[in-house]
């Protein structure tokens, strides 16, 4: 499977962001982001489905929550940054 | 007991209160530590107490509800947020201690008190309109008097700081759960309340709702941001360094949804009438002086009998099982503004859990007292 890994800012913010996406229906988990990916050290993010993504986004913006960091997580565990 | 302390912090509470500290306390380890079940479920319990305390006090935002470890915590952080060294802010004539010594130890400030007199609403309103002036940094006012159960005039004071500019600060601790505290409305810079009194939560919790930035107090691990040694910038992380009170919370949550689930106006109507029922039996006694106000005084009611130290009073009530707070009740300043810091008064305060009965009760054993007292 591929997902698209939402970095936030803060734990706090993962879940109102999860939140924030839950309510219309997209589900997304808070997880650790991937140390690979969090220059800064730790970090949260929230996972999509691929195909939910662009709904997300189109949500988030719309919530003025738009995200500073997506990454494209691969079946092989690699991370690659998509600029939204 | 008769347990007529809950202005200091209320004993009685919740059953679901314990039971939720409990159960965190062995089944929930440090949000924003790992990904692991017991960390997201302290984080996932966190978040909630963070939506509730938010809908309860009108937050937009849950990331500006933050955990402290009581009001005090909570209103140093905001106070030293916004009142510098040489700078100037404004209190009521009822501040806790919690409100004053942290401005005294700032160096350099300028504290000036918008004194009016007790139960005067409009009195101390304009006690303010004087004193809000341009170079203020802050106002810092409590919404209710903790020695009087006087509800000040927050609504105008608030709407007073936001024509003129000056950031507020509201002392929450003896609203919260009885009043309508609302962050947003206000347009102020905090809120400071504790979690322990109207909240029902456990002692060792508090909330700081903040309307603006904050700067932190403690400085340590947030679970964000590691490898950067300044503090995160945003909310809540910023002002929660170190491991977090997660039993404490799961408490604050439980009481927070009984409030809510109670209704705050229903728990005010209640405590006040038990506190006019008190003042009913006790102003008419010779020798008692109450401090009564209006539709202006919470559920509390305070007391002086003539030729009977307070203190005194205070352990007879122990002796007979009734638990009030006597003294200045750490708010010198409140008792100087009501002429009582001679004195101080015996405080009967109290909570959704309290009975007509023990009113009468403790009313009877007061009147007892003031039969005996020499004069």
């Amino acid at each position: 499977m591929v997902y698209y890994l939402i970095i936030c800012r803060s734990l706090t913010y993962a879940q109102r962001t999860a939140q924030v996406l839950e309510r219309v229906g997209i589900s997304g988990s808070v997880q650790r982001a991937p140390k690979l990916i969090s220059k800064e050290g730790c970090g949260y993010c929230v996972r999509v489905a691929e195909r939910r993504l662009t709904d997300a986004l189109t949500v988030l913006r719309r919530e003025g929550m738009a995200p500073k960091q997506v990454f494209l997580q691969t079946a092989e565990g690699e991370y690659s940054e998509v600029k939204p | 007991m008769i347990y007529f302390d809950s202005a200091a912090t209320t004993l009685e509470k919740p059953r679901a209160v314990p039971r939720a500290s409990a159960w965190a306390m062995t089944h929930l380890a440090s949000p924003g530590r790992g990904g692991h079940a017991p960390g997201m479920g302290a984080a996932d319990l966190m978040y909630q107490m963070r939506e509730q305390a938010a809908r309860l006090f009108h937050v937009g935002d849950p990331e500006r509800v933050v955990l402290t470890y009581n009001a005090t915590h909570g209103l140093n952080v905001a106070i030293h947020t916004l009142v510098k060294p040489g700078g100037t802010a404004v209190v009521s004539g009822y501040e806790h201690n919690a409100v004053t010594r942290p401005l005294h130890a700032i160096p350099g400030v300028t504290v000036k008190v918008a004194a009016g007199p007790l139960f005067d609403s409009d009195g101390v309103f304009a006690a303010f309109e004087r004193a809000v002036t341009p170079e203020v940094d802050a106002v810092v006012c409590n919404h209710v008097s903790n020695a009087f159960g006087f509800i000040q005039p927050v609504d105008r004071i608030a709407r007073l700081c936001r024509e003129r500019g000056v950031p507020l600060i509201v002392d929450a601790s003896q609203s919260a759960g009885t009043l309508d505290v609302d962050l947003e409305g206000w347009g102020a810079a905090f809120i400071a309340m504790p979690g322990h009194k109207g909240l029902y939560g456990p002692q060792g919790t508090g909330l700081l709702l903040c309307g603006g930035d904050a700067q932190p107090l403690l400085y340590g691990g947030t679970g964000s941001l590691s490898a950067r040694q300044d503090m995160p910038g945003f909310l809540p992380d910023r002002l929660e360094a170190g491991t977090h009170n997660v039993c404490g919370a799961a408490g604050l949550l439980a009481g927070m949804k009984f409030v809510s689930r109670t209704g705050t106006a229903r728990i005010h109507r209640h405590e006040q009438a038990l506190a006019r029922r008190m003042m009913d039996r006790l102003e008419r006694v010779p020798g008692v002086t109450v401090f009564r106000g209006g539709e202006n005084q919470s559920g509390l009611c305070s007391i002086v009998l003539d030729g009977m130290d307070c203190e005194e009073v205070g352990e007879e009530l122990a002796r007979r099982d009734i638990a009030v707070r006597a003294g200045l009740h750490c708010a010198p300043l409140a008792h100087r503004t009501a002429g009582t810091q001679d004195t101080g008064t015996v405080r009967f305060s109290f909570s959704a859990f309290n009975r007509p009965d023990q009113v009468d009760r403790a009313a009877a054993a007061v009147r007892a007292l003031a039969g005996g007292a020499k004069r």
